[in-house]
């Protein structure tokens, strides 16, 4: 299996390889054009015919309008932002004690580590952002901050008790303009030392060289996250609270947070730069590989493991788990070796059918209670009968069977350990669920990726299948869950699940969520999958079926990576749907990021009915999330090649 | 026209040899069309047969019923002394046994050209990689384009892909070679350095059948021309028997139109 995943994971790389070739090709092909001077520039895009002029004139006022609107209402004085500073914990975490608060750090500066070695490793950054590029950046911000300021309308004046003070027309009466400029130095100097550096990078370094000069996307990005954490350092971002209503006074954003957050901007930095020294290596391609297996087990570890932290039960474990999971390890290697030898024929056959009917039944026993086993060896001893039966397709010399052999014990390691910590009971005692808050989105949207995309997947071979079961199936079940609004499917999950799983078996709300989010998700995925399927040529099929390719082969080596190249647009589409539709979670009770914002918040006495501003916040952390979503799936598409041929 | 006459006009030399496809009776339909009809034809070991024929003469059709990507539907197909039947077991192991070039070169986008070559004979010959992809460069030399190994598809010309194609096709060491218009889809400048490939290849006694309006290539190298119309095999000969003397007016008709 290692081998099949290598082989394609080389592919790709090969694939991004030659991207970067063809992008350094065009982009020293490409005309170099100088940059118009900007009254020039103003009167061929803005002003040039009396209609544009009217249009630019019209939309800018409106823009100017929305803009001065936001302003007021974000820098009211009744605007309380306090609610966010303080809640800043509820909002991420909600009520995870702070007691444990090291398990949070450890799992992101584990996601930030993984983070900074596919940054290093990857070669799909691009050259980065031009001088020219940063310098229109830092003159458009300053320019925007210091429009903001003459913008803003002077706060009302205030008695000393704190009531704002009204005029004979019950309007709040305001200082003067002069006091208000005055009051927002700090925001002059912000604007204009970003507009000043803009300009000065403008006319230092003429046209040719801030068109020629680029700062990595990487880099630039860590000097800025850089400068926020350094804020932590010398800014006072003032105080927050825990559980809920509770603002402690002496603890503060910059005195708990800045630690931290040092230590894991150095981790993601270090990781970077240690990725970037392993991609110069030979086995580069190999450890991308480990990177991406990483990636892949990194939410069950975290969630599982770290952020739960299990209580093992170690006589369970001697007696049962290790001699079960050693057992699945050895035995099933031993058939597997076994069952890839080349030309094994029939023998081989009736093994891996025998296997799938013993499997089988021990699902029909567990309904029936004809015997007990533990629902993890059911589990094993199915997915050994599918991998027997598809054995054959990976006969090959010894060193390839040796290596599927591993790769077989790997995934029983790996699953009978992560099995065994999901059922041991955690340590972490919280009220309520043990997460919440933007956690409980994070992971409800990773884990509904991982398990919605390869059932999709077989989903869309099924319905694209010869065989009439397959296909009417998969059918049946798409359009069935397709034609379900979500929310109904997301109670029926939260509800009434439990009834229809096997004796003895439970599951808690959160995890009946997650599948519910995963079986919706993965019928949409289907059928952008399918599409993709449908876009594979149909010579494509004949060249493998012309070089005796099995269809197991053929769909694995040839058909499916053409198709999700193809797929890659709607694919991302739909993961950010899942992210945001996340938010529905709050409907059957479990306290999300958005909910944390709407209803806890406002419910805190100091902040009693305070929600604007919590959701104006979660809106943008939102937006970033899917924002940086879809621009990752643009620079896939573009080095992938999708739509050149 | 009769299986017996198909077949006997080869040279003695050639007659000596073992039939190595045997197609006896061959019928074949899309829904109403009969797209071959009674084809009867056996190909001896090592011979290079090139089908001619105006356009949906069912001369493809029948190539591709060879190594089964069309299913015929009576009549017999002997490949190898297998005969082709709905058991996938025998589909495959023909398939592994007969190679096909195609028009539209059909390789695979999303693997190098080394990958492309060697993806077969490692999962389906079961061969050690490196052992594979050093019969992949030598293959890419004996087609003359060892410089392109590392390469994608897209980024080579049509006739680079063709020869990309057929050296595929000959890493899974195949008995015979079918050859389906492998220069219809060339750039008239490209189409020299694929027959050079394919001549090569005939002389170094490999059993080809080649569908392709190629006369000269025909003429040079062809052991045997079947002259197809309408699914029927019409007439059958050497090169000079074929081009200076044909018997049917329907075989003049055709090569008055193309000479």
């Amino acid at each position: 299996m290692s081998s099949e995943l290598e082989h394609l994971a080389r592919g790709t790389a090969e694939l991004i390889a030659s991207a970067d070739e063809r992008e350094a090709e065009e982009a020293a092909s490409r005309p170099d054009e100088p940059s118009l001077p900007p009254l020039e520039w103003l009167k061929v895009n803005l002003f040039s015919s009396v209609l544009n002029t009217v249009l630019t004139i019209v939309f800018g006022l409106a823009g100017v309008l929305a803009y001065q609107r936001l302003l007021n209402w974000a820098f009211s004085h009744e605007r309380e932002w306090d609610a966010v500073r303080v809640n800043m914990r509820a909002l991420f975490t909600f009520t995870y004690p702070s007691s444990q608060y090291g398990r949070i750090w450890v799992t992101l500066g584990i996601v930030l580590a993984l983070a900074g070695l596919s940054l290093g490793l990857s070669r799909m950054v691009g050259q980065g952002f031009s001088l020219k590029r940063i310098s229109t950046w830092c003159m458009a911000w300053g320019g925007a901050v210091i429009a903001g300021i003459l913008l803003v309308q002077p706060h009302a004046k205030r008695s000393p008790d704190g009531e704002v003070l009204l005029d004979a027309d019950f309007e709040p009466v305001r200082e003067s303009f002069g006091t208000a400029m005055a009051d927002r130095g700090w925001w002059w100097l912000v604007g204009v030392i970003l507009f000043a550096v803009g300009l000065a990078l403008w006319v230092v370094l003429g046209d040719v060289k801030r068109r020629t000069t680029f700062v990595g996307a990487v880099p630039f990005t860590l000097g800025v996250l850089a400068f926020a954490v350094s804020t932590l350092w010398w800014f006072h971002w003032g105080n927050y609270g825990q559980q809920g209503d509770i603002i402690e006074p002496g603890r503060t954003v910059k005195d708990s947070a800045k630690l931290p957050w040092t230590v894991m901007w150095l981790v993601l930095t270090g990781a970077y730069l240690l990725g970037q020294r392993l991609a110069t290596t030979d086995r580069a391609g190999s450890i991308r590989v480990v990177v991406n297996f990483s990636w892949l087990l990194a939410p069950f570890i975290t969630f599982w493991v770290i952020l739960r932290d299990p209580q093992i039960d170690y006589a369970h474990v001697v007696s049962t788990d290790l001699p079960m999971a050693l057992g699945f390890m050895i035995g099933g290697g031993a058939v597997l070796f076994f069952l890839t030898k080349p030309g094994v024929g029939e023998a081989g056959r009736i093994v891996g059918v025998g296997l799938f009917g013993l499997a089988i039944f021990n699902w029909v026993a567990a309904f029936f209670g004809v015997y007990p086993m533990l629902q993890k060896a059911r589990i094993s001893f199915l997915l050994l009968a599918l991998v027997a039966l598809a054995a054959h397709n990976f006969a090959g010399e010894r060193s390839q069977r040796l290596r599927f052999v591993c790769a077989w014990a790997g995934v029983m390691a790996m699953l009978h350990y992560l099995v065994t910590m999901i059922n041991a009971p955690s340590t972490v005692d919280a009220p309520d669920e043990f997460v919440g808050g933007f956690l409980v989105t994070v992971y409800i949207a990773v884990f509904t990726m991982i398990f919605s995309f390869p059932l999709g997947i077989l989903l869309a071979l099924g319905r694209t299948s010869t065989l009439p079961i397959f296909r009417v199936l998969s059918t049946i079940y798409i359009e069935t869950v397709r034609g379900v609004p979500f929310i109904t499917i997301l109670f029926f999950f939260s509800t009434f699940l439990n009834i229809f799983l096997p004796d003895g078996m439970e599951i808690e709300q959160l995890a009946a969520a997650g599948l519910g989010f995963a079986l919706f998700s993965a019928a949409y995925l289907a059928e952008n999958i399918r599409g993709g399927l449908q876009a594979v040529r149909r010579g494509q099929y004949e060249a493998s079926d012309a070089l005796g390719l099995t269809t197991v082969q053929r769909t694995g080596f040839i058909v499916l990576p053409q198709a999700l190249r193809v797929s890659i647009p709607p694919l991302v589409g739909a993961t950010i749907s899942t992210f945001k539709e996340t938010s529905l979670l709050a409907i059957i009770g479990i306290i999300d990021f958005l909910r944390v914002a709407n209803s806890v918040i406002p419910g805190q006495t100091v902040f009693l009915g305070v929600r604007m501003e919590g959701l104006l916040f979660v809106c943008m952390i939102y937006w970033i999330g899917a924002y940086g979503m879809s621009k990752f799936s643009q620079r896939l598409e573009r080095h992938l090649g999708v739509g050149e041929h | 026209m009769s299986f017996s006459d198909a077949t006997a006009a080869v040279s003695d030399e050639l007659a000596a040899r073992d039939d190595i496809i045997i197609c006896d009776g061959v019928d074949k339909w899309y829904g109403d069309f009969q797209a071959l009809n009674q084809v009867s034809a056996n190909i001896k070991e090592q011979e290079v047969v090139v089908v001619l024929g105006p356009s949906g003469s069912g001369k493809s059709t029948w190539i591709r019923c060879i190594n089964r990507l069309e299913q015929h539907q009576s009549g017999r197909i002997v490949v190898d002394g297998v005969e082709l039947t709905n058991d996938t077991r025998n589909i495959e192991k023909i398939r592994s046994e007969v190679g096909m070039v195609f028009q539209q070169f059909n390789l695979f986008p999303h693997l190098s050209v080394v990958d492309n070559i060697s993806l077969a004979p490692i999962w389906v010959r079961k061969r050690p990689r490196a052992e594979a992809e050093r019969q992949a460069r030598e293959l890419l030399e004996r087609v003359g384009i060892p410089e392109q190994a590392e390469k994608f598809p897209g980024q080579l010309s049509g006739g680079q892909q063709q020869r990309v194609a057929i050296a595929r096709a000959l890493a899974m060491e195949p008995r015979i070679m079918l050859f389906d218009e492998p220069t219809s889809a060339l750039d008239p400048e490209m189409i020299k350095e694929v027959l050079d490939v394919m001549k090569e290849l005939a002389l170094g006694g490999m059993t080809m059948m080649v569908v392709t309006h190629e006369m000269g290539f025909a003429r040079e190298v062809a052991d045997r021309i079947i002259f197809m119309e309408s699914g029927e095999i019409v007439e059958a000969g050497t090169p000079e028997h074929f081009f200076t003397n044909p018997q049917e007016d329907r075989t003049k008709l055709f090569l008055s139109q193309i000479l």
